[in-house]
């Protein structure tokens, strides 16, 4: 019981990390997610060009692999060196805002034009339309892409642990090599938990925006 | 009050508007019927700043609007202000979904009135944002009673028929106090028996000081309401006048060929 007591204490320990991980992505790679997406659907091609590029590399390219990039390159190239978990935050971020400019490109260009056209000839500007006539529509649409999306990251924040970043399944792994085998499989509650709590205020977003059809 | 000269209009190599000119005063009806691809939708969207014509002026009282041979009348926030000589009721609607009927309304005069309060201190009288809403509010209300709909105010747009959305995106239009009220085939998208409603709508807001261009294929419609009606065929105005001139003795042989077709099926 005592062992039990110490594994979770321990496991909760590592999965703080993951959290922080979670929560730093989240905040920074919504909104870098959404100038990237207006990057894609930009008039100025060369600005396209480059920006449908690099989406192209971060997502055909595995997260870990970033992960060591991050971690690695700026030290072996121009010796600086990000600590552990900033360098996996940083691989995060960027992974996930590259899927996240596209789930909004697709939210934002699903809406008809009339709506803009609405806007415009209503004397309304260019932002106006955006924030207060399309951005609620795209929300609402993008509700169920986007969960998908967060309720991976949950799960992808694990692969810190290959920088060495003390998270969850790191902590667990330390157990196995004392040979105790199952905190590692008793990790997979913690996800389930978090995931579960996801699940249900996604559910409620999504009630939430469904006052209104179209 | 307005006048619109030699307007052209291509997209690529397909020339949808050629040389259109004419002119409406105040007050008058002006129908604008036709075939499909006739290009009477693109010289709406023309008016409204919606497509940019390749050459051709237009002007509203005094003012150029719009000149080919001038770019400087170019600019977003030229433009902004330039349009709202104009209102526009669109075939589908275009009501904005995530807001109530009454917020559809007030929504564009709030951010105007904004807008003018930071930068000039008033807003049509009000110098505040309060007393601005208040007013805003009020005259929202009784458009809607106007087009019948004062007690859908705190519905969604996607609980009301077709006629009564495009009844709502009538009052929304007039709550900018436009000029010329332009319509794009307002009944095009509804089912025949709600198309009377919108149409009643209208005739209703016929009066000495409100200026409309309606593009419509209710030939009766327009042949009851317009004071005048011009008849584009391929990118041109074909014919022009009285509706008695124009539906009842036409002269041009596309005109009448137009027509028979519409009689052919008793309207």
């Amino acid at each position: 019981m005592e062992q039990f007591f110490n594994v979770t204490l321990e496991l909760l320990d590592g999965f703080g990390q993951n959290c922080t991980i979670f929560g730093m992505t989240l905040l920074m790679a919504i909104p870098l997610g959404l100038i990237i997406s207006f990057g894609s659907m930009s008039s100025f091609l060369p600005l396209k060009g480059l920006v449908k590029t690099v989406v192209w590399i971060i997502r055909g390219t595995p997260l870990m692999l970033q992960l060591f990039v991050v971690f690695y390159i700026p030290s072996l190239v121009w010796g600086i060196s990000f600590d552990r978990m900033t360098a996996a935050v940083i691989a995060f971020v960027i992974n996930y805002a590259a899927y996240f400019s596209e789930i909004f490109r697709g939210g934002i260009e699903s809406i008809p034009k009339g709506q803009y056209e609405a806007g415009q000839v209503l004397g309304m500007k260019k932002s106006q339309i955006f924030f207060k006539v399309v951005l609620m529509q795209v929300v609402k649409r993008i509700v169920a892409p986007m969960s998908n999306e967060i309720i991976t990251l949950v799960k992808d924040t694990s692969l810190a642990r290959v920088i060495m970043v003390p998270e969850m399944l790191k902590a667990a792994e330390r157990f196995t090599v004392q040979g105790l085998i199952w905190p590692l499989f008793y990790t997979g509650v913690f996800f389930l938990i978090f995931n579960g709590a996801l699940t249900l205020l996604f559910s409620f977003i999504e009630k939430k925006l469904s006052y209104y059809k179209g | 009050m307005l006048k619109v000269e030699n307007i052209g209009k291509s997209f690529g190599k397909n020339e949808v508007l050629k040389n259109i000119s004419f002119s409406l005063n105040k007050g008058e009806v002006l129908a604008i019927i036709g075939s499909s691809g006739s290009g009477k939708t693109t010289l709406l969207r023309c008016l409204n700043f919606l497509e940019t014509p390749q050459k051709g002026k237009i002007t509203v009282g005094n003012e150029v609007l719009f000149d080919s041979d001038d770019v400087n009348s170019r600019s977003d926030s030229v433009i902004r202000r330039k349009r709202l000589h104009f209102g526009l009721v669109f075939q589908n609607f275009n009501l904005f979904p995530q807001y109530k009927v009454i917020e559809n309304i007030t929504l564009a005069p709030s951010l105007m009135a904004k807008e003018q309060i930071r930068e000039n201190g008033s807003y049509k009288g009000a110098a505040s944002m309060k007393q601005a809403q208040k007013a805003i509010q009020e005259e929202a209300e009784s458009l809607l009673r106007r087009v019948g709909l004062y007690e859908k105010r705190n519905s969604y747009p996607c609980d009301l028929s077709g006629g009564q959305q495009q009844r709502v995106a009538i009052a929304r239009a007039l709550a900018l106090n436009p000029d010329i009220l332009c319509f794009d085939e307002p009944t095009s998208a509804l089912d025949p028996e709600l198309t009377g409603e919108v149409l009643n709508v209208i005739k209703g807001l016929k009066s000495s000081d409100s200026t409309m261009i309606v593009v419509t294929h209710e030939i009766g419609f327009a042949h009851d309401v317009a004071d005048r009606i011009i008849f584009m065929d391929g990118g041109l105005i074909e014919e022009e006048g009285t509706p008695q001139e124009v539906i009842d003795n036409p002269k041009s042989a596309r005109t009448r060929e137009f027509l028979a077709r519409f009689n052919q099926f008793g309207d």
